[in-house]
């Protein structure tokens, strides 16, 4: 080509754009973005959307626009900003409000619904926010409503191939395989994958994954590049436990671009496996972190398995395989295996067979019950396969809450503050109801209060019923029936009669202190104020009453150990003993405390008790030398070998600052039972690190003088 | 472990005594004033039962005051003799300027340039035990042969108040702290049983490390966090006896127990070229010798407490 035609050519496009009105240009330039967009060239969209929006900045629709591109990238934040600012422009726009309603969904927030409905009084046709709408009630487990919805959207849009998609999952959590709604939805689009992939989620959110992953295979079986299926099945794969091919599927999305935190963080978890160690018996396979597994291993392995044998009697059947429990130090690694789930998930999550939890050395000492939160997902684990999965989450999240404190009254949940409040404020959610406080929360604390509800639901259906009906309600959920169905089945009422009586229970139960709360404040203020000013006569004598008004709380600031802190300061050791046992009894969990209590407990010659007192924190927090060293003397010296061997093989799977006394000590237990060997290499190995070891070298000599002899 | 034991015994002079002045700051609050009062009662009490020949002086509260610790610290310089020991720990807040560091103390406060030139009229061996926020910027300023140099922190921008001193004061009276089980806790066994608990202290609590302990005791270093034959550092402080735990073995002067302590000598130093060795050495084989090796130990050992 010449110069000249070149120059020509130029020209004549340049004068064709200088022809074209401003508005035909931005139109141009957003088929451009969009393009872009569809390509999955995220980056070249957002520079033509960005310049879109700097020629036009008071245009909303671009903001929209551009704010749903950041939503497909991952970048939820970005896109709410963007939707905000197109509502600063139109405070009715209603793809901003649609906007902010997907940004709340995807959080799994209440008040995505609220967006959705204000979307739809602006724009009645508005499509999408009715298939929003109706995604919402599906993840309630709200069928009916689900089908409403999608029907409006089909009402405005007969073709909405996402309203169908809709349809074909209520169908398929109905246990309806042969739904029409899918031939419909291939026929207009045989490589529409997204309609399988909704149905994928909506079985991971009702916690039946392995449907789930059957209906992602089907979406990328039929649409090979639906990248977001691929990453789904991946991370479903994982939780599973299927992790080689759980990294193959994510492995592809890395490589084809789809590089979205949870793509990203689920593979370098799967990375971090290789620190792990595993540990399989007849029917526990137990994942722990290579550094604590020596220490924890003893513990975990033991009350995992009374934990199953337990409920395998209660619920009366037995798991087809072994579960798979995989405690992580990091909670980072812990956070990955939640993510996009709804619920708290804050402790410990359940996956079918595998259970994933924080360790106890991921939280802060006294924060985290590992036990519990392991009885509490093991019962899980035996409610999700005696109902196949098709049980509400307020009945597993009841039970599962039930069953920790059927252990040990200390272990479970107890009435705290917010709980309080949500009962002063009227704000407990009818149980036909109950599952939207876990799936779409409403307030911060909603979560926590429903996990209180639910639990104190099933431990009252157990106490007026008892507890076979439980067991009587679980196996009706397998059925697919729904709560108020099972509650008129099993309780012979109307779920509003029994709502009703449950209230009525919680209001005689928690009248005293829900009225007088904010006095009860008051007085905790008070009695912090005298504890600061050294008054120990005061504070005994204003806390008492204060204290048996509000007996479960004992976090921050109770008034158990202000009392004993002011009777020791008094000399007063008795008392002070007898507050911390109280303490203790509703579920202290301050490790210092509670060692503190031991303490008193040995001076006042009750050794056994102070025992008792130490094996409490073997449930809260074992990562401490201090107490199994102590808790090991005490079984020691009680004759209770096997205990003291557990204790001091625990203080030497921590690096203990007393390597040779740690070897001693374990050397002593292992020669009361007769375990001479290992007494002997534990003796070796305390004078390998202190040669000159007095006490050792002597039973090294008792030991090697008793074998000559024989 | 052979030349701590050397110089412990050189240490253990029958007529050495030990001066240990121990300064609790100003608290500023009342919650650090009685953290920081009580710390240093603990020590008090754990020296005065744990015997021996020692002086101990206490400042806290009211009477921590420049004068009074300038006042303690001229008149352990004019009794002490090259043979006695002089431990100093300080407790408290501490500042570091750039230049130089001070603890707070009621009045004027105390800068580690004063507190250095009062040492260095000392003619005993000394242990100083800075346990104060911004105790590290005191390192350069306070080392000087023949002393030990503990810090709470790395440096003198660690100006959190500190958690080292509680574990300092668990480290004296915890039997776990004496690792070589001789019946005294070192400055260095201190030191380590300080920093572990510290360490796990951060851990635990989930929070950043604010502290970082250092130990310097050649007189010319810049402290390390990990006393090591590698570095040179920690060997003084090993051989610094801090606390006797029970009644420490008496040397044998008897001529008929010098073959026996010889060879006790042999033995402890081919324990110690054997684990020296160890990776060289094929597992069961080691066992074997080690055990051996053990055995005759105690036995010479047996015969030398009969």
């Amino acid at each position: 080509m010449t110069a000249r035609v070149l120059c020509a050519s130029v020209c004549v496009i340049a004068t064709a754009l200088l022809a074209q009105t401003p508005q035909k240009r931005a139109s141009n330039e957003l088929d451009r973005a969009e393009a872009l967009w569809k390509a999955h060239d995220y980056e070249g969209a957002n520079t033509v959307f960005r310049e879109l929006v700097k020629a036009h900045p008071n245009n909303p629709d671009y903001k929209v626009r551009w704010g749903r591109l950041f939503l497909d990238h991952f970048q939820p934040n970005d896109a709410a900003q963007l939707f905000l600012e197109a509502l600063a422009i139109k405070k009715d726009h209603p793809g901003g409000l649609l906007g902010l309603a997907l940004v709340a969904a995807d959080k799994f927030d209440g008040k995505a619904i609220e967006l959705a409905d204000q979307a739809l009084v602006v724009d009645p046709k508005l499509t999408e926010a009715y298939v929003l709408l109706a995604s919402l009630a599906l993840e309630d487990a709200d069928f009916t409503r689900a089908g409403e919805e999608a029907d409006k959207a089909l009402e405005v849009s007969p073709g909405d191939l996402d309203a169908m998609a809709i349809h074909a999952s209520i169908d398929w959590l109905a246990d309806k395989p042969d739904t029409p709604w899918i031939g419909r939805i291939l026929a207009q689009n045989p490589h529409y994958g997204h309609a399988y992939e909704l149905a994928g989620r909506f079985f991971v959110i009702n916690r039946r994954y392995e449907e789930g992953i059957g209906y992602y295979r089907k979406a990328i079986a039929i649409q090979p590049d639906l990248w977001t299926a691929h990453s789904e099945l991946g991370i479903n794969l994982m939780r599973l436990g299927y992790d080689e091919e759980a990294r193959s599927e994510l492995e592809l999305c890395w490589r084809n671009k789809y590089q979205d935190d949870p793509t990203k963080n689920t593979l370098m978890l799967l990375d971090s496996y290789k620190n792990f160690v595993t540990y399989r018996t007849d029917n526990t396979i137990l994942k722990l972190d290579k550094k604590e597994a020596e220490l924890l291993r003893p513990y975990i392995e033991p009350e995992m398995k009374r934990a199953l044998a337990t409920y395998e009697k209660k619920y009366g059947f037995k798991l087809e395989r072994p579960v798979q429990l995989e405690v992580y130090p990091n909670h980072e690694d812990f956070a990955v295996r939640t993510l996009g789930m709804p619920g708290l998930g804050a402790l410990g999550v359940t996956f079918g067979y595998v259970v994933a939890m924080d360790s106890p050395s991921g939280r802060r000492p006294g924060d985290f019950h590992w036990a519990s939160t392991m009885w509490h997902e093991l019962s899980h684990v035996y409610v999700l396969s005696a109902t196949h999965h098709r049980v509400p989450r307020w009945f597993t999240e009841g039970m599962a809450v039930y069953e920790e404190t059927a252990v040990s009254p200390d272990w479970g949940d107890r009435l705290d503050p917010h709980v309080i409040a949500a009962i002063k404020d009227k704000k407990l959610l009818p149980v036909a109801e109950l599952d939207r406080g876990f799936v779409h929360p409403t307030y911060p604390t909603q979560v926590i209060v429903s996990y209180f509800q639910a639990g104190r639901i099933c431990g009252f259906i157990a106490r007026e019923w008892g507890y076979a009906k439980l067991l009587a309600m679980m196996h009706d959920f397998a059925t697919d029936a729904t709560t108020p169905q099972v509650i008129e089945k099993e309780l012979s009422m109307r779920p509003e009669e029994f709502d009703k009586k449950f209230l009525a229970m919680i209001d005689a139960e928690t009248k005293s202190i829900v009225n007088n709360f904010d006095d009860w404040k008051k007085g905790l203020k008070e009695v912090a104020e005298l504890a600061g000013a050294g008054e120990n006569e005061q504070v005994i004598k204003k806390s008492e009453t204060l204290r048996d008004a509000y007996p479960d709380y004992v976090e921050a600031g109770n008034l158990y150990e202000r009392r004993a802190t002011a009777f020791l300061a008094l000399g007063n050791k008795p008392d002070a003993i007898q507050e911390l046992e109280h303490y203790a009894r509703i579920g202290g969990r301050n490790p210092d405390t509670l060692k503190q209590l031991a303490t008193l407990l040995v001076e006042a010659g009750r050794p056994a008790d102070a025992a008792i007192a130490l094996n409490r924190l073997n449930y809260i927090d074992p990562v401490d030398e201090d107490l199994h060293r102590r808790l090991g003397d005490l079984w020691f010296a009680q004759h209770n070998i096997e205990g003291a061997i557990r204790e001091y093989q625990a203080v030497l799977a921590w690096k203990p600052v007393d390597p040779a006394a740690s070897h001693f000590n374990l050397a002593r237990a292992y020669r009361s039972a007769n375990r001479l060997d290992d007494a002997r290499d534990q003796l070796v190995l305390a004078l390998e690190t202190a040669p000159g070891y007095r006490a050792a070298q002597k039973m090294l000599l008792e030991l090697s003088q008793a074998e000559q002899g024989k | 472990m052979k030349l701590a034991t050397v110089l412990l015994l050189l240490a253990s002079t029958a007529d050495a005594t030990t001066f240990y002045v121990t300064v609790a700051g100003l608290g500023g609050e009342p919650d650090y004033e009685q953290r920081f009062t009580g710390w240093a009662g603990e020590i008090e009490a754990v020296l005065k039962s744990s015997g021996g020949d020692a002086k101990i002086e206490t400042l806290k509260g009211a009477g921590a005051t420049r004068a009074n610790v300038r006042a303690a610290l001229e008149r352990i310089a004019h009794e002490a003799k090259p043979d006695d020991a002089l431990v100093v720990m300080l407790i408290g807040h501490g500042s570091f300027d750039g230049v130089d560091y001070k603890i707070n103390l009621p009045g004027p406060d105390l800068s580690a340039s004063e507190l250095a030139a009062l040492l260095d009229r000392v003619p005993a061996r000394q242990l100083v035990v800075d346990m104060t926020s911004a105790s590290g910027g005191a390192i350069n300023t306070l080392r000087k042969e023949n002393r030990v140099v503990i810090t709470a922190t790395k440096s003198g921008t660690e100006r959190n108040a500190t958690v080292f001193a509680r574990f300092w004061v668990e480290a004296l009276r915890d039997p776990a702290a004496d690792t070589d089980k001789n019946d005294t806790i070192s400055a260095l066994e201190a030191f380590h049983y300080a920093q572990q608990k510290v360490a796990e202290y951060f851990e635990s609590q989930k929070r950043l490390a604010t502290e970082h302990p250092l130990l310097e005791d050649t007189g010319k270093g810049e402290g390390v966090r990990d006393p090591s034959a590698a570095n040179r550092e920690g060997l003084r402080a090993a051989a610094f006896p801090l606390v006797r735990l029970g009644a420490a073995s008496a040397i044998a002067n008897n001529p008929e127990k010098r073959k026996l302590l010889a060879k006790k000598d042999q033995l402890e130093q081919e324990i110690d070229l054997l684990k020296y060795n160890k990776p060289t050495i094929a597992p069961d084989e080691y066992k074997k010798k080690l055990t051996a090796l053990l055995l005759d130990l105690a036995k010479t050992q047996q015969e030398l407490d009969q």
